[in-house]
């Protein structure tokens, strides 16, 4: 005689037609595909961004090579090459020669500038403490041949920081103002303020500065003043930069942050606050739900008072208040939220453990002399087990839309960039007014991309969790 | 007799509700949120002395003497000098009895009744009420209709549209669809010299301003002003719209759903009535006292949640875009205001709920008993 399996069913249902019941509908299809989607790319989030990304995000040092407002590197494909894209020149030549005590570095490269909108700065980055930290520091000496034939004489410039900024030396500034004055007989090129580096790639014509395209060559003479400098300055410990006006994937803000990054950051971060939001919910809701609805009577009466309460709470003004006066960071908010939002959770969980609990089988358990726990265990938990995974999913979404309002407001922010902050910094650094659609669009799509994945897979398990629903 | 009594418990609940949510505040204000108003009161101390040192003559022990008694001073006016215990009942009473104190900058907000908290919340009200009253009813008019007629197309091509519709609007924060808005139709529009762009945010042109601060009835019997006021007001609303309406189909979708399965429905159909007939008289009927309580029970939970920050986003002088100027637009939150529109929203809240829940009791037969 074979043996019959006990078989799991929940709602009358195994996993797998569960599973058929969700997938059937083209609503759970489409929130199939798209939660894989979140899934890979949270986990890809996580491999790529180091451990330390915090740390690194909130370092303005680290991203001060970075042109800042830069809109996305891309765009130069759609609209044609019109902005510079941003340079880290490594392909140069580089020699030593010695004599008299004083090294003589040479460096020379070339660039063809092909863009309307020249490079805005040149970093000449000297990563050894050593040099620029000698007595006397060594000096730099540039020369930029240009393509019209005429050449630009930069420097000398001494080397006393790890990052040298071009353009915004005086020196460099009354050098370029010169040559405009010589060659063209026009003062004063560069307003008062500005870097003189986008000046370098421009000509006059007609009267008018336009952009002068061709191939630069540059030479940049480093004068170490001691015997066997080839050592200090060497390949590894020097980076030239040419800093464009636009840059990576998504572009970067007023810091020069890679947006990239800040927008893949965000997966972990949104998702985290949001799962932790809906997972205390849940927890406390069903604590709740279980109590009013097994022990009945008083007990019963005060939990859903009190649930009353918690349902008429005014969640978000209380949120902001609370935020502003103990300066709390995301996770206080996170928690606090789940505290005032359980109620309607909690209402759903009672009313099935009620309706269950009424049932004959119930019944005649406790006839046959079945403990509480027992029935608990076995009868009460195994069927709302479904229903605990729907709230899950339906509270993710409201979570994570709240706590972006909350980040969007300044308040309750991380030390990881959320998606909510970044639109926080947007707005206050004027990407309305001046028209960043780099730094405003991809974080909201975001936020709706993870809130709609959640709702879609509540909108396809209703089906399951709802029988009446069921359509042959 | 019955109906006065669930009333009465109702109006109690919600009264002990307010009640706690002021304490919760004014506790929280007093005991562990005091070191913000010391900090306060130090930076308060400071600009004092640094102008006191800018045009009179002192040496540094007088100065230091000065500061200490203006520090005194300071927290003996705010009450810092008492245990917490009383403070929070004192921030109560005050609460209570709209004595809202004055905001620390009122230049922030245009000047409004000299600073006191209590005129600034009152002058934000009608751009609140304005943007609310229009966005919820005209979303759910629209919304209903939409979820009807995808409800009664159960499984085609526009029913599933809908569905999805819903679902995105339910998504995407109503105040980011603001700013994308913003970004297209007041930002690009007048970049390119569009002949129609819209402002970049505010209630009204800056001429009209301090009247509407004033008196915003009186707008409404100025033509240029009431056509400024709509030019404002159309990119607010129909980014409500956009986002609100989903919501409404879809739970009309539902409910009609839920009743096109009952029996009698399916009865009125075995017996061969009309389609129309079907629709109107054994579908819509039960189902509109439920939707119409839906609507009604939903508002306050609709303004006090997205509706505040799409106010920030647009400008919109409202309670939100006070709450923002209160926390963003300041150079250190601004206690009182905040503190105190946390309190007017809760009332207005329970308000806005008693007023629903009395409504809901009128429409919905079966709780008249």
């Amino acid at each position: 005689m074979a043996k019959r399996r006990r078989e799991f069913r929940i709602l009358g249902m195994t996993p797998s037609e569960i599973f058929k019941e969700f997938i059937s509908g083209s609503t759970g299809k489409v929130a199939m595909a798209l939660f894989i989607i979140l899934v890979v790319v949270s986990i890809y989030a996580l491999i790529v961004l180091p451990p330390n990304f915090a740390e690194i995000w909130n370092n303005p040092k680290y991203w001060q090579l970075n042109p800042q407002y830069a809109p996305p590197a891309w765009i130069d494909s759609v609209i044609g090459p019109v902005y510079s894209q941003q340079i880290y020149v490594n392909n140069y030549e580089y020699s030593v020669q010695q004599s008299n005590g004083v090294t003589y570095i040479t460096i020379s490269f070339s660039v063809d500038y092909k863009y309307d909108k020249p490079w805005s700065e040149m970093f000449v980055v000297i990563n050894n403490p050593a040099i620029y930290s000698l007595s006397q520091p060594p000096v730099l000496s540039i020369t930029v041949y240009r393509p019209d034939g005429s050449e630009i004489v930069l420097g000398p410039l001494p080397i006393d920081r790890r990052v040298t900024t071009l353009g915004v030396v005086p020196e460099v500034v009354g050098q370029v103002n010169l040559f405009y004055a010589e060659k063209y007989h026009i003062t004063g090129v560069i307003p008062t303020g500005s870097s003189a580096t986008p000046y370098i790639f421009y000509t006059v014509d007609g009267g008018k500065l336009t952009p002068l395209k061709g191939v630069y060559n540059f030479r940049l003479v480093f004068y170490v003043f001691s015997q066997n400098a080839s050592s200090l300055i060497n390949k590894e410990d020097l980076e030239i930069v040419l800093q464009g006006q636009i840059y990576g994937l998504m572009g970067t803000d007023n810091e020069g942050h890679d947006l990239w990054l800040g927008l893949l950051a965000g997966f972990p971060i949104d998702l985290a606050v949001g799962l932790l939001t809906a997972l205390i919910i849940v927890v406390i809701a069903v604590v709740i739900g279980i109590v009013a609805g097994f022990y009945g009577s008083l007990v019963d009466e005060g939990l859903m008072r009190l649930t009353d309460f918690v349902i008429l709470l005014p969640a978000f003004p209380l949120l902001i208040v609370f935020s502003v006066l103990f300066r709390w960071n995301i996770w206080y908010a996170v928690v606090f939220l789940a505290i005032v939002s359980w109620g309607a959770s909690a209402r759903i969980i009672r009313a099935m453990i009620m309706q269950i609990r009424n049932a004959q089988y119930i019944e005649s358990a406790i006839i046959a002399g079945a403990s509480r726990m027992w029935i608990l265990r076995n009868h009460i938990l195994t069927q709302i087990v479904p229903y605990i995974l729907y709230l899950l999913v339906t509270n993710v979404p409201g979570a994570i839309l709240t706590l972006t309002s909350i980040n969007f407001l300044g308040l309750a922010g991380s030390e990881y960039p959320t998606w909510g902050m970044l639109l926080y910094y947007a707005e206050v650094f004027g990407a309305l007014t001046s028209g960043y659609w780099w730094w405003v669009v991809p974080p909201g799509l975001l936020v709706a991309f993870v809130a709609v994945v959640f709702i879609l897979t509540a909108m396809a398990s209703e089906p399951v969790v709802n029988p009446r629903l069921r359509y042959g | 007799m019955g109906l006065a009594r669930t009333l009465a418990v109702r109006a109690a609940t919600l009264v002990i509700l307010l009640f706690i949510v002021l304490f919760v505040i004014s506790f929280a204000l007093a005991g562990p949120a005091s070191k913000i108003l010391k900090d306060e009161i130090m930076m308060e101390t400071r600009s004092i002395i640094m102008n006191l040192m800018l045009h009179g003559h002192y040496n540094s022990t007088q100065i230091q003497q000065l500061q200490m008694q203006i520090m005194t001073q300071l927290e003996n006016a705010y009450g810092l000098n008492k245990p917490p215990v009383i403070r929070t009942l004192y921030i109560m009473y005050n609460m209570i009895v709209f004595n809202w104190g004055y905001s620390y900058f009122p230049s922030e907000y245009g000047n409004v009744g000299g600073g006191k908290v209590i005129d600034i919340i009152l002058s934000a009200l009608p751009g609140t009420i304005l943007l609310d009253t229009f966005g919820i009813l005209l979303s759910a008019l629209i919304g209903i209709e939409i979820g009807l007629r995808s409800a009664l197309k159960y499984g085609s091509r526009s029913d599933r549209a809908v569905m999805y519709y819903a679902a995105l609007s339910n998504g995407i924060p109503q105040w980011w669809l603001g700013i994308v808005m913003l970004l297209v139709f007041a930002f690009y529009l007048s970049q390119i010299h569009s002949p129609i762009s819209f402002p970049v945010g505010g209630i009204i042109s800056p001429k009209y301003y301090s009247l509407w601060l004033t008196n915003p009835l009186k707008i409404f019997t100025i033509p240029q002003a009431v056509l400024d006021l709509l030019w404002h007001f159309t990119l607010p609303l129909i980014t409500v719209l956009i986002i609100n309406v989903g919501g409404w189909a879809y739970f009309a979708r539902t409910v009609v759903l839920s009743i096109s399965q009952e029996d009698f429905v399916t009865f009125a159909k075995i017996k061969g009535l009309p389609e129309g007939h079907i629709v109107n008289r054994y579908i819509m009927r039960p189902a509109a006292p439920s939707i119409l309580t839906n609507v009604f029970i939903t508002i306050p939970f609709i303004i006090f949640g997205g509706f505040l920050v799409t106010e920030m986003v647009f400008h919109w002088w409202g309670l939100g875009y006070v709450y923002n100027i209160a926390i963003v637009g300041s150079p250190v939150p601004d206690l009182p205001v905040v503190v105190a529109l946390t309190y007017a929203s809760t009332l207005l809240y329970i308000v806005i709920i008693f007023i629903m829940e009395i409504v809901y009791i009128i429409l919905d037969p079966r709780l008249r008993e």
